[in-house]
């Protein structure tokens, strides 16, 4: 058999592309969503954000490096160039806010700033930061989608003496030699902070569920930990009965809660470790015919739609976790290249909203 | 003698594992019912199985066009990414009301459908290929769209996320109506004739002269559309449009059900019941392990369990 394409049909081919590539056109062209111009309001606002700007929790404690210990040679902030790479896609609002923190320091200071994004692949990540620095990076913060891997990098990085410094995660190198200073949130802190706000919202007595975040990730091993271990510390008649993800999504923390409150009616606080997955367990709660307050629920990011949980009365507390590293990662680098001394380790302070700041602080959201 | 024995045995086994194939989920699903009313406190209430039907319902719409795709021989991958694309496509179009949205939703499913279908019927492309690229490019262009999670306010589809009649969730009357209408196609209507006739054999099919380009092509339109409206029912029930997760792996929970549910991936066959049954499967299945908070990794494993016995009684299946 001998397969011969009639023109007719190749030209029925080609129509039914164009038809394809003209329908997407059309998609994002009318398209027309709820509130258009409040959603833009709120990103550019919330992403700019100066008064949600990081502080140091510890500002004197611990090692510190310097630049005749790292290796290398003094230089101006000013005329350097700055490569930031991203883990995920800006998809999420902590990512968006991560990002945009750092474009807006960036222009700020009048640095100039090269940026990649990983897209939650890490072998992108490793060519992102090796591009980055064959593009002329002078300087390098690196959100790392992992903590492991990084030895072809800091190789690359090492023969030039490239500061590094890491935001939101740390990576397993020597810091003042492989990188410079990791900055970020405690994160068994801040899962500590979520069981004291559980603590006062249930009155220390009850029974609670967690909804995990993804396997796998130490966000999650170490908000379970310091939550875990603050309930068993302070208050031995809270009982922790149900852990199950929710996988840090929506979806999933309304599917779980939803069997939950089937399974176990009667209880007393749900611990999400993002607000995602208790902004899904608002859904089911609401689904199941609660009201506002039957159930606590207390979950960490600071996202604006949850803190506006807070005021609406269905979240009882929100552990923030502070994604603005731009100002703070900039005053390192600049006073690192200045030649003075920089913490190893810096941990930032993250607020807290409860319902008496709520209201007041809903603008510090992301 | 001997030989006589030994042929009637192996014809019990052989019909014995044909029941177990056609009727073993049902089983299943029986077992898992009667062990959580013995073993599940307050599983036996009005507000549990509306939560587990109204939980199952995206998931069955789904399978019920995957179970279209696998009875003509093929499969159909992006469906995930369609109920993404959908959720995109509602929050982009939302401003000009629900019904508009919904249907930007629906034909951005269709379209899919329509060039999966294309690769498949007259490109020539593996359908597992062709709807592995729609899976990747759907994913993308849903995040293109609408690069973040956004709210949904629109009291109407809101109310479609959790309303009811007569205490039957909109979502589960849904499902139902359509579980009905597919198996009504499958079984009384030329289209669905052809289809099996296509799934049995291409090549039989096209000497016989049936549509088989055009049959295909409807099959992937169906699948599409189906998962854009299971998109746009997990929208409404989320109140928010999230294009990163939604029907994230919801092609391997479409495909277990439809698979659970007796439909071989040879093709030639669609059960719908079973496919019905299958959905309820996994849901209860996976209910009972949440409801008893065993460890989240036993999840995946039961699952990986149920779907290694489907795939071996499909296999069991494949060789008669």
């Amino acid at each position: 058999m001998t397969q011969t394409v009639p023109h007719r049909r190749t030209a029925s081919r080609a129509l039914l592309a164009a038809g394809l590539v003209a329908s997407l056109a059309l998609a994002t062209g009318c398209a027309k969503s709820e509130d258009d111009n409040n959603a833009s309001d709120k990103g550019s606002s919330s992403a700019a954000n100066e008064n949600a700007g990081q502080e140091v929790a510890s500002p004197d404690g611990g090692k510190t490096c310097d630049i005749a210990a790292f290796g290398g040679e003094k230089a101006d902030l000013k005329s350097a160039t700055v490569g930031f790479s991203q883990s995920e896609k800006e998809a999420n609002p902590f990512r968006i806010a991560e990002t945009a923190s750092l474009k807006a320091e960036a222009k700020k200071r009048g640095v100039k700033l090269l940026t990649a994004n990983a897209q939650s692949q890490f072998s992108k990540q490793i060519s992102d930061v090796q591009d980055l620095i064959s593009k002329g990076a002078d300087l390098l913060v690196i959100a790392p989608l992992n903590s492991d891997g990084w030895e072809p990098v800091l190789r690359a990085a090492g023969a030039k003496h490239i500061p590094i410094v890491t935001v939101d995660r740390k990576i397993n190198a020597t810091a003042c030699k492989d990188y410079v200073s990791f900055i970020g949130s405690d994160f068994v802190e801040q899962g500590k902070r979520a069981a004291d706000q559980m603590i006062e919202a249930t009155g220390g007595k009850g029974t609670i569920a967690i909804l995990l975040g993804a396997a796998g990730n130490n966000v999650t091993t170490e908000r379970t930990k310091g939550f875990e271990d603050r309930i068993k510390e302070k208050a031995p008649d809270l009982k922790v009965v149900f852990k199950q993800t929710g996988e840090f999504a929506r979806e999933k923390g309304q599917q779980v809660t939803e069997q939950l409150i089937q399974s176990k009616p009667d209880i007393t606080g749900i611990y999400a470790e993002n607000d995602e997955m208790g902004l899904g367990a608002v859904n089911a709660l609401k689904g199941a015919g609660k009201k506002a307050g039957d159930v606590k629920i207390v979950t960490v990011d600071g996202t604006r739609n949850a803190v506006q949980g807070i005021v609406d009365g269905w979240i009882s507390g929100v552990i923030e976790s502070n994604p603005r590293f731009g100002p703070l990662a900039f005053q390192t680098l600049d006073s690192f290249t200045k030649g003075d001394k920089v913490g190893q380790d810096i941990v930032i302070k993250d607020s807290a909203y409860t319902k008496d700041n709520a209201e007041s602080d809903l603008s510090k959201a992301y | 003698m001997s030989e006589l024995t030994l042929g009637r045995a192996a014809v019990d086994r052989d019909r014995l594992l044909r029941l177990l194939q056609d009727y073993g989920v049902y089983l299943g699903v029986a077992v898992l019912l009667l062990v959580n009313i013995a073993f599940t406190p307050h599983f036996l209430s009005a507000e549990n199985f509306r939560t587990q039907a109204v939980q199952v319902a995206p998931v069955l719409i789904v399978a019920l066009g995957m179970a279209l795709a696998i009875g003509s021989e093929g499969v159909d991958l992006s469906v995930g990414s369609v109920m993404a694309l959908a959720t995109s496509l509602i929050s982009l179009y939302l401003g000009y009301g629900a019904w508009i949205a919904l249907i930007a939703a629906l034909v951005g499913g269709v379209l899919v459908g329509v060039a999966n279908g294309a690769l498949v019927a007259f490109i020539g492309v593996q359908p597992i290929v062709a709807t592995l690229a729609l899976m990747v490019a759907g994913r993308g262009l849903a995040l293109v769209l609408l690069p973040q999670l956004k709210d949904v306010r629109d009291p109407g589809l809101r109310s479609l996320g959790t309303g009811d009649v007569l205490g039957i969730p909109y979502l589960v009357l849904i499902a139902a109506a359509l579980a009905l209408l597919v198996a009504f196609v499958v079984r009384r209507t030329t289209f669905g004739r052809q289809l099996l006739a296509i799934g049995d054999s291409r090549p039989a099919a096209q000497l016989a002269g049936l549509p088989v380009r055009r049959v295909l092509v409807l099959v992937y339109v169906l699948s599409g559309a189906l998962a854009a409206v299971a998109g746009v029912l997990a929208t409404a029930r989320l109140t928010a449009s999230d294009p990163t997760s939604l029907g994230n792996l919801m092609e391997l929970s479409a495909i277990t059900a439809v698979v659970v549910g007796g439909t071989p991936l040879t093709g030639g066959r669609v059960r719908i019941g079973g496919t019905v049954a299958g959905a309820v499967l996994i849901q209860l299945l996976t209910a009972t392990l949440i409801k008893h908070d065993l460890p989240p990794s036993w999840t995946q494993i039961a699952q990986a369990v149920v779907i290694v016995l489907a795939v071996y009684a499909a296999r069991e299946r494949g060789k008669r």
